[in-house]
């Protein structure tokens, strides 16, 4: 029973993480119909930038993180100006273009980095905490508050002010937004910006849970793209139920099946969507046939 | 190095020019590619054997993603299967190479159905990331297994002994290679450009109008998979035994996503593209070797690019290139005129269907069909007598589309049932339905935009169930006399419907009412006993509607029975033997024209309570 917590435990952590980059998929999608391929690669980027930050400008973690947002909120609106020709085209040339801009993410972190990864001390000391016998370490709690603090924010940014309803009206129809005077362009550009930067948080916060490596967004990036699938394209509920689905899966296989986890991670997520496409929270137009 | 020269050969033949000009070039670049070795020192001969392997998988990718638009992100894994299943059968069981080879192909079109089972669920991108999720289970097992020795992998795989012929020298090896491709190439282009493929291409396009047409969507979708994995298996088994060692490093994602840069910046929906992007890219990859990173800079860049700028790739370059330069010259297509329909031969409906005139065709029973909620059909009953031209008409949103809807088998119904000629078709699928002889137009074209004219007959005039495509495998000299009998075909129909000199066009660039009209003449293609048009007028000026008038008279004289939605009084009234009026997804009215336009029940539905009051209301319309 202790190690089933214990499991859970670092299977929410991880869920936390996926939960994140499910949600900067899921936005993306929503205002621009555009799956982002190269979401794995900027939290890759925002990963090595938080942690240049904080390990070589020896900046508190507190300062490197959103300073990494920043900087990653940069590299997505140039991504977005680049692919804007394709928004809401044809999804096979969105889909292969933001691999594309992934892969030019990838090569530019190992000429800047090198291909060697680099390790990050955690930036909480505590003991871990103790709860009948299962242990938490404190930055594990850290990550799961900094995750929820985001999620609240977003939703408030979306359901209470002027740019996120404006942003909401362009996913529900973008001519119509247009009509009424909303500036599409901008609107994809802010959401493209926003995913970006929940990229660069979720790479920041994962830096010191795993090691920060160029193609540390690739298996990140498939897991977080399954979260959001599994939770349902576009939601953000199902965004976080999504992540915290795929994490605990892939820590209980990780226990279970040891290195087999991303095989059972994946045949179990294969099975789930076929059982039902549309997720858990449903999206209001799933191309099935 | 003459590799960039074989390929600069290799560009007139994909431009759009004269089969015989497309023929020279193709020979050309296989004398090329045979001759290529004398030119090559042992380290480009490799380089070498390596892009044929990527063109052989690039042709799959081709196959599945740009023929038929299925996302596919598992051919590495294909790969992959192919090479572990022969590495393993042959160093630990002790089979021969060729045993291993026959059952690593059997492997790998067992794993093409397990990766494909998926597409009959989701597309697009959840498409995308399952089959992308399978690859990273797959490269997770080989990473793991006992069986495949993990990291260290696999070495002392015996090379392939071929009698007189000592396949361990990288130049003979080379031809193998080049065999295999050019019969892999040629087997596709055969599929691409006869039945099967031009079901696929219709698929990617519209996969609902192509199901009305009577694809079978789901078969075809998993045929497309099998193609794709069986070429995967057949590049895998040929480097097994090539390299003699294989370890999990040659199947990452990395180089899943290298391979689809290597289709998209040829071009995707060309496999002479796919081939191309291959060999460049391997080509650029090796010479930059040393300079990885700035490769894959480079490609990723490249990438970019082309589906911005290009995104037919690089065999579209050509073609744009000639396109302007014929605007610079001031040549502009002449605009062709549509001609004269010219009247079907004329047939009793026993003929057509073996109903007599004016017994029931179609009888639907108490048909129910809600939209979360909303009742759009709401028990209506109504019959189709052979030989008739029935007019079904409403107000907007009173349910007329979703019968065409529920009849043709896109939607399932909730209650009731329908019988064609006796036999109950509610539940059935499009493909069947259409099989049974139930053709229909869509109120908003649905032409395959991709296909041209003749393409777009051809798909509907392919009445073969997808098993038929066995022939593909066993008795392809059948499936090439079948295909030149529906061109055939297609041509007198195009010629009869006054299209013929639109046949080489896409629908996209034709006129409106052309358009109307080449979707007429699909419908007709598919032999119907009973064709369902929606709208058929909508958007068609006076004489067009007067030809289509003329169209529609002549199909019922051949023996066809027409319901047709329309909005035009005026045509419903010249046109329709019995009209029937829907209102809220009920029957409210049923008889003779000029009867129903003077129901009261009618004039309220179209014009509201307070019109009855007003004496002069007489004809309904809106």
């Amino acid at each position: 029973m202790q190690s089933f917590f214990q499991t859970l435990v670092s299977g929410l952590s991880f869920g936390a993480v996926y939960a994140l980059v499910a949600l900067g998929f899921s936005l993306v999608y929503r205002t621009m119909g555009l799956v982002n391929f190269a979401h794995g690669a900027v939290l890759m980027i925002g990963a090595y930038v938080a942690s240049t930050f904080y390990l070589s400008a020896r900046l508190p973690f507190a300062v490197a993180v959103p300073a990494a947002m920043a900087v990653t909120a940069a590299i997505g609106l140039v991504i977005e100006r680049v692919l804007r020709p394709l928004e809401n085209k044809d999804f096979d040339l969105m889909l292969i273009g933001t691999i594309g801009a992934g892969t030019v993410l990838q090569a530019a972190a190992i000429l800047t980095w090198s291909s060697a990864g680099r390790g990050v001390n955690s930036p909480v000391q505590t003991a871990p905490l103790d709860i009948g016998g299962v242990r938490i370490p404190g930055y594990n709690i850290l990550v799961i508050a900094v995750t929820a603090v985001a999620m609240a924010a977003l939703t408030l940014f979306l359901q209470r002010t002027r740019q996120g309803a404006a942003m909401q009206a362009v996913a529900m129809d973008h001519e119509a937004a247009t009509a009424v005077g909303i500036h599409v362009g901008r609107s994809n550009a802010i959401s493209f910006a926003i995913g970006a930067a929940l990229a660069a948080l979720a790479g920041a916060l994962v830096g010191p849970m795993l090691y920060v490596s160029p193609t540390m967004g690739d298996s990140l990036g498939i897991d977080g793209f399954a979260a959001a699938i599994l939770g349902g394209f576009g939601s953000v509920p199902g965004a976080i139920i999504g992540g915290l689905g795929i994490g605990v899966i892939g820590s209980f296989a990780a226990q279970q099946f040891q290195g087999y986890s991303d095989l059972v991670t994946f045949v179990v997520f294969t099975v789930l969507v076929m059982i039902r496409p549309t997720g858990i929270f449903g999206e209001r137009t799933v191309n099935r046939a | 190095m003459s590799l960039p020269s074989s390929l600069a050969s290799s560009l007139p033949s994909a431009a759009r020019s004269p089969r015989a000009a497309r023929l020279g070039g193709l020979a050309v670049l296989a004398v090329a590619a045979w001759l290529l070795p004398y030119q090559l020192n042992v380290y480009w001969i490799s380089v070498a054997d390596i892009a044929v392997l990527f063109a052989l998988l690039a042709v799959g990718m081709g196959l599945v993603m740009g023929i038929a638009g299925q996302v596919n992100l598992a051919q590495i894994a294909f790969y992959g299967v192919g090479a572990y299943t022969t590495a393993i059968l042959t160093t630990r069981d002790g089979f021969g190479f060729w045993t291993a080879a026959a059952v690593a192909m059997i492997a790998t079109a067992l794993t093409g159905i397990v990766v494909g089972t998926p597409a009959l669920r989701v597309q697009s991108h959840y498409l995308g990331i399952v089959t992308l999720g399978l690859a990273v289970a797959f490269i997770d097992w080989i990473t793991n297994a006992p069986v495949t020795n993990g990291d260290s992998g696999i070495s002392g795989i015996p090379t392939p002994p071929l009698p007189g012929i000592d396949l361990s020298s990288q130049y003979l090896y080379y031809y193998l290679e080049l065999i295999v491709l050019a019969g892999g190439l040629a087997f596709g282009l055969f599929v691409v450009h006869t039945p099967l493929g031009r079901r696929m291409r219709a698929m990617r396009d519209d996969p609902l109008a192509a199901s009305a047409a009577g694809t079978e969507i789901r078969q075809l979708r998993m045929i497309a998979f099998v193609l794709a994995s069986v070429y995967g298996g057949a590049a895998g088994v040929l480097y097994a035994g090539m390299i003699g060692y294989i370890a999990p490093e040659t199947f990452s994602i990395a180089d899943m996503f290298l391979l689809l840069a290597m289709v998209i910046i040829g071009g995707r929906r060309s496999l002479a593209g796919c081939v191309t992007g291959a060999v460049v890219l391997t080509i650029v990859q090796q010479e930059l070797i040393n300079l990885a990173a700035y490769a894959q800079l480079g490609y990723g860049l490249v990438v970019v690019l082309v589906v911005v700028f290009a995104p037919a790739g690089l065999v579209g370059i050509p073609g744009r290139l000639a396109a302007r330069y014929r605007r610079w010259r001031g040549h502009t297509a002449t605009s062709a005129a549509l001609e004269p329909f010219q009247p079907l031969p004329a047939a009793t409906p026993v003929a057509a269907s073996g109903v007599a005139p004016g017994e029931p065709l179609l009888e639907v029973s108490h048909l129910v069909r809600r939209f979360r909620g909303v009742l759009a059909l709401d028990d209506v009953s109504l019959t189709v007598r052979a030989g008739e031209i029935l007019g079904v008409v409403g107000p907007n949103g009173s349910g007329k589309t979703t019968l065409f809807n529920v009849i043709s088998g896109f939607y399932r119904p909730h209650g009731g049932s329908i019988a064609l000629n006796g036999q109950v078709i509610s539940g059935a699928r499009p493909s069947q339905v259409s099989r049974l002889g139930v053709a229909r137009t869509f109120q908003h074209l649905r032409l395959f935009g991709n296909l041209t004219a003749a393409d777009n007959m051809l798909v509907s005039l392919d009445r073969t169930r997808t098993w038929w495509s066995w022939r593909y495998l066993c008795h392809p000299a059948g499936v090439w006399r079948y295909d030149r009998r529906l061109k055939r075909r297609a041509a007198e129909l195009l010629a009869g419907f006054g299209l013929a000199q639109f046949a080489g066009a896409l629908p996209g660039t034709l006129p409106y009412g052309t358009q109307r009209r080449l979707e007429m003449a699909r419908a007709i293609a598919s032999s119907p006993r009973l064709l369902l048009l929606d709208e058929p007028a909508a958007g068609l000026n006076g004489e067009e509607r007067a030809q289509l008038a003329a169209i529609v008279r002549s199909v019922r004289d051949s023996g066809v029975t027409v319901v047709l939605i329309e909005h035009n009084m005026g045509l419903v009234m010249s046109l329709c033997e019995r009209v029937i009026v829907l209102d809220s997804g009920s029957v409210i009215a049923e008889g003779l024209p000029a009867q129903v336009s003077r129901d009261p029940a009618v004039l309220e539905a179209y014009l509201g309570k307070s019109a009855l009051r007003a004496p002069q209301a007489t004809e309904a319309g809106p």
